[in-house]
């Protein structure tokens, strides 16, 4: 599998000046904004993962890494991994590079607060990846795209109007006795979530003919 | 005998295009040419090989093993050169040198490099500078470098000059010095297999035509050049198919000696490849 | 070695690489007791078949021109050469048989072949 993980990353690879701008951009909006844009590195790194799927098909990479010993199981096993991987590069960069400017600038945040929205971070791009990934299996990335799109907003309608139906205090008392555990939670929801989303990318996938 | 490569009434539907109890057997230590139009089914059959596709009925064996149940030990020694499905083409060829080592347990990466330098191909270039026939060129070394039993190349020589098509048959020759190796090789350049290929396998509308030895097949089979007023006295049973063109008949008979007995003729043509796959495509019965 | 191999000769390739081995065995030019080339390094550097060659090795064992050795390769038999030349003189008695055949049946004189052959055996060498 490794050479597999190998094949994505030199993928990427030409993407590299992409994810080094942004950084720097994010280095620029730390030391002289106020926005708080601190996702933005982990969250392009899956966009970009997600370019290497067009590659993927564009040159039928799918149908020839079939012909390589366990390429079904390999090949979506090394875009998980390698995802992941980076984007907990991607997210300890981030981190390393906002307690910089926290103890260069006067803003000083506290650093419990930028691990939490670092936390966050990889909560969400983890739930974008394992959204999106058996989609993208399932429907090629063109299609996928759209059918993201069509997802998200179909989530936020939906999610508007059941808040406008539920009380949120109650909801909150009755989870508060989950307050303190709320760093575990989100690793095991995360674990979990991954887990069931590479299970259906590699049985869609292993039905896939070229 | 052993076999390399056994497939035994393999078959696969689609909308418009059925494979139909496609069988053949590879002896090992040969080579054997896969021919017939495009379309004809050579690469959905070497996909099912492959298990490119999985859904196909019947069955494939690879050096004796279930290739479905087997998958991943078979593959380890297996080759490839596939049409127009390779890496992605933003990589280099150094790139596949390091993932290549991380997918065979016995890639060579001072063989592939060797290669490499044989055929004048920059390491780091990206594949989208690369002309067609340097693709191939790269494909064929990528196939090559872990050491495999067995190779598989579908069209390995389109898009090559003569001079490296010759370079490259030489390196298949040489491939198969080593009597535990075989080639699989499907090709429309009749012209090659004549010369190396073993045996000949052609396919036509998802159907074996015929699969044997190529030598039998050249010396045996024959075409009859005649005028109508001679082909109508030839019986049907002594023919396989004819072609009319704009000046004469053209007859292909399995037997020529027989032919040449039976009808008192002189001159019974010796069959190419190339007149082969015509009649047997464009004749009628 | 030399073998030089006709694609547009008509005569099968195997037959071809036969009977240029076995001139070369009966005119001494392969002795006795040596190796001869492998079938598939003999198939590569001719650009055939290893089906090819191998049908050629095979009749030569037959008319007991070479021996195979297991595990070892082809050697070239120890043959009466006089009975192998015996052999050779006889085709190419037959062949000038027909020759002369032909000639006769157009009415050719006998000295047009003897200075056909003349100039065309010059030409071989």
């Amino acid at each position: 599998m490794i050479g597999f993980i190998k094949k994505d990353i030199a993928v990427m690879k030409s993407n590299i000046k992409i994810l080094v701008l942004l950084t720097l951009l994010y280095v620029a909006m730390g030391i002289f904004g106020d926005m708080d844009i601190s996702f933005i590195l982990p969250f392009m790194v899956v966009m970009v993962m997600i370019q290497t799927f067009s590659y993927d098909s564009f040159n039928n990479w799918n149908a020839y890494s079939l012909s390589l010993p366990n390429g079904r199981k390999n090949s979506v096993r090394a875009k998980y991994i390698t995802t992941i991987i980076m984007i907990l590069i991607a997210t300890i960069i981030t981190f390393i590079l906002s307690c910089a400017i926290s103890y260069l600038t006067t803003k000083s945040i506290p650093i419990e607060k930028i691990g939490f929205t670092m936390l966050g971070t990889v909560f969400g791009t983890i739930l974008m990846l394992v959204l999106m990934y058996p989609i993208i299996y399932k429907l090629g990335v063109e299609k996928a795209r759209i059918a993201i799109f069509i997802m998200v907003f179909g989530l936020i309608g939906v999610g508007g109007l059941l808040l406008s139906f539920i009380d949120l205090s109650v909801v909150g008392k009755t989870l508060s006795f989950l307050e303190g555990y709320i760093i575990e939670i989100l690793i095991l929801l995360g674990i979990l979530m991954v887990y069931i989303s590479y299970r259906i990318s590699l049985k869609t996938f292993s039905k896939k003919e070229f | 005998m052993e076999y390399s490569l056994e497939l035994k009434n393999v078959g696969k539907k689609y909308e418009n295009f059925e494979l139909k109890n496609v069988s053949m057997k590879l002896p090992k230590g040969m080579i054997m040419g896969f021919i017939g139009e495009n379309g004809a089914g050579k690469t959905t059959t070497i996909k099912a090989i492959l298990n490119i596709i999985t859904s196909y009925e019947g069955e494939i064996k690879i050096f004796g093993l279930d290739n479905r149940k087997e998958e991943a030990k078979v593959k380890e020694d297996i080759g490839v050169v596939l049409d127009d499905m390779f890496f992605p083409e933003i990589i280099t060829p150094n790139d596949i040198n390091d993932i290549m080592k991380g997918v065979f347990q016995n890639w060579d990466s001072k063989m592939y490099n060797d290669y490499l330098k044989e055929f004048d191909l920059l390491p780091n270039k990206q594949l989208k500078t690369f002309s067609k026939g340097m693709r191939k060129k790269l494909e064929i070394a990528t196939a090559l470098s872990h050491h495999p039993k067995l190779l598989i190349l579908d069209e390995p020589t389109s898009g090559l000059d003569p001079v490296a098509r010759a370079e490259v048959i030489e390196i298949f020759q040489s491939f198969i010095e080593n009597d535990e190796c075989s080639i699989l090789l499907s090709s429309h350049i009749t012209k090659d297999l004549e010369h190396i290929a073993d045996y000949i396998t052609f396919i036509n509308h998802g159907e074996i035509i015929l699969s044997e030895t190529t030598n039998e097949l050249l010396e045996k089979y024959g075409v009859v050049k005649c005028t109508e007023e001679q082909f109508q006295k030839i019986e049907k049973k002594d023919f396989i198919k004819y072609r009319k063109t704009k000046y004469e008949y053209e007859v292909l008979v399995e037997d020529k000696k027989k032919f040449k007995a039976k009808y008192k003729v002189d001159v019974v043509d010796k069959v190419t490849l190339d007149d082969f796959m015509v009649i047997m495509i464009k004749g009628e019965e | 070695m030399e073998i030089i191999i006709s694609n547009s000769s008509g005569v099968p390739i195997y037959e071809q690489i036969k009977e240029q081995l076995k001139n070369k065995i009966v005119s001494n030019e392969l002795k006795a007791n040596e190796l001869l080339p492998s079938i598939r390094t003999l198939a590569k550097d001719l650009r055939c078949s290893v089906i090819t060659t191998k049908n050629a090795y095979e009749e030569l064992v037959k008319e007991g021109y070479i021996k195979p050795v297991p595990s070892k390769g082809f050697y070239v038999a120890e043959i009466n050469r006089k009975i192998a030349r015996e052999e050779q003189l006889n085709k190419i008695e037959e062949l000038l048989e027909k020759a002369i055949w032909i000639a006769k049946e157009i009415d050719e004189p006998k000295k047009t072949l003897e200075e056909m052959i003349k100039i065309l055996y010059e030409e071989e060498k």
